[in-house]
């Protein structure tokens, strides 16, 4: 009898392998997947009342990765990256280049990153299975170790690991952001429009040696797992005011934080639009503290009356 | 009949009935287990009651109370007790353990059904038209130019204020938005030099 059952379990064993796979190692799959398949997916963003279309095509040229995102409504809002470089062709203001490892603002940079580097701030785990642009999907939620910070649920493609939607959640289990894949494609051959935008010229990189002068600023207090990326004095795009500029990270969320002099309105304490996006203002004597980032606002609050110089 | 029977029966374990009764009481089956039982009971009132049939009694009885289910079951537990209190220690945690892990997984259920429930909902909810639930508005709402949905103010000011407010909260937006493209090349791990170990609050 027990050696039947030894039978049955080691006949089985190899069916099981992705059954007893961890969520961390579904996430790090999907990580490899989207750095190094060819592929064309269709999906929508979901934001409060925004639905976009978008296009993103991702391919290795000359082993380089090279990946396309379209814009499908309105104007034409493009990015491209060729390498570690990312060209933003919008229809309201000349072509610029970054440098950047992803393109940023769909599926989050994070998730083509080292997995590993969440792990302060979030939990993974493996959730049930559901069917999704045709396709059986598996769900990760990766759920925040604390309420500092939204939850993220991701389900991923069996065969190609390659995300098939993704969620991000209140700590109230509101829906705030929706990337929906409608179609996915796994491409046998590197697109023409990838080795077309390979060989293309593209603007300068923008120089990022002004970056520097920030004040030394310190926070006595941020949520496990955030980090300082980069400090500086700019001047805001929009209404070219002059600021000190730090920005925080935890993997997945980004948060800004500005000094500036206070405006004759004061800014509300906080505010929250609706796909999650928090703005939080802190005033100190004639100086504002801003801070704005797709956190809950509170976490934003207590950020900005943190900060100090040291 | 039965009652009738049972004094045929009597009769004749006293050899009070003739013949022709004796030969219906062979015939009659169902009387020859009270046949025996009366010649038994005659045997002891006698104190002729041979050993071997005393076993055999006691041996039923005994069968009997082994079948008897339930009530029994409590007894050997509470004697188990006050003969041996090492043993019952082992027990007792061992059962406590299966409680825990009863319970924990019916937590776990009660988890995995309401957020499967929720999904459900959120489905059904954005099935028909795309619009996500979302936070509730607080207060007017002032549409903030870029895509990010409605912004809203909870007290009011003029109009400049207003205006001026919003285009900062703007400019703050955008210039956020922006950060995320130009701040992504940044790599984590070589700005680490504050402490974000949290200070007690």
């Amino acid at each position: 009898m027990r050696l039947i059952l030894l039978a049955i379990i080691a006949m089985s064993f190899p069916a099981m392998a992705r059954e007893d796979m961890p969520a961390k190692a579904w996430l790090e799959n999907m990580s490899q997947a989207l750095r190094e398949q060819e592929f064309k997916i269709s999906l929508i963003q979901l934001q409060a009342d925004h639905i976009r279309p978008l296009v993103y095509i991702h391919g290795k040229v000359n082993d380089e990765e090279v990946a396309f995102l379209e814009h499908l409504n309105g104007p034409p809002k493009n990015a491209v990256r060729v390498g570690n470089t990312v060209t933003f062709i919008e229809h309201d203001q000349p072509a610029y280049s970054v440098h950047s490892n992803r393109i940023q603002g769909v599926i989050p940079a994070a998730f083509a990153d080292d997995i590993s580097k969440l792990e302060t701030g979030y939990q993974f785990v493996l959730g049930g299975r559901s069917r999704i642009a045709g396709r059986p999907g598996q769900l990760v939620r990766i759920i925040p170790t604390d309420d500092n910070r939204y939850g993220y649920q991701v389900w991923l493609d069996m065969d190609t690991y390659l995300p098939l939607r993704f969620d991000m959640i209140s700590g109230d289990k509101q829906l705030l952001e929706q990337l929906l894949v409608v179609e996915l494609l796994v491409l046998d051959e590197v697109p023409a429009i990838l080795k077309e935008a390979y060989k293309q010229e593209w603007p300068p990189v923008l120089s990022q040696s002004d970056r520097e002068g920030g004040e030394d600023w310190q926070f006595s207090w941020l949520p496990a797992g955030f980090k300082v990326l980069i400090k500086d004095q700019h001047r805001l795009i929009g209404s070219k005011e002059a600021v000190e500029y730090i920005a925080i990270s935890d993997g997945l969320a980004n948060i800004s934080v500005y000094v500036a002099k206070a405006g004759e309105a004061p800014l509300p304490e906080e505010l929250v639009t609706r796909n999650g996006l928090s703005l939080a203002t802190e005033r100190v004597g004639n100086a504002e503290v801003v801070a704005v980032g797709k956190v809950p606002a509170e976490t934003l609050s207590r950020i900005a009356k943190s900060i100090m110089l040291q | 009949m039965d009652k009738l029977g049972q004094e045929w029966v009597s009769a004749a374990v006293d050899g009070e009935i003739d013949e022709h009764t004796l030969a219906e009481l062979v015939a009659d089956a169902d009387s020859h287990e009270q046949w025996r039982d009366y010649h038994m009971i005659g045997d002891a009132m006698r104190g002729e009651l041979s050993k071997t049939v005393s076993l055999d009694l006691s041996a039923s009885i005994m069968a009997a109370i082994d079948e008897e289910p339930a009530i029994v079951a409590p007894k050997p537990t509470t004697v188990a007790k006050e003969s041996n209190s090492g043993a019952t220690g082992k027990v007792i945690p061992l059962f406590k353990q299966f409680g825990q892990y009863a319970i924990a997984a019916t937590v776990a259920m009660v988890a995995v059904v309401g957020v499967q429930n929720y999904n459900q909902d959120s489905l059904v909810d954005n099935s028909p038209l795309p619009v996500l639930n979302t936070r509730p508005l607080i207060g007017s709402a002032s549409p903030v130019s870029l895509q990010t949905g409605a912004v809203q103010q909870s007290q009011s000011y003029t109009n400049d204020q207003m205006a001026d407010q919003r285009r900062r909260i703007n400019a703050y937006i955008q210039d956020h938005m922006l950060q995320q493209r130009l701040n992504n090349g940044v790599n984590i791990d070589d700005n680490s030099e504050v402490d974000t170990t949290p200070v007690a609050q």
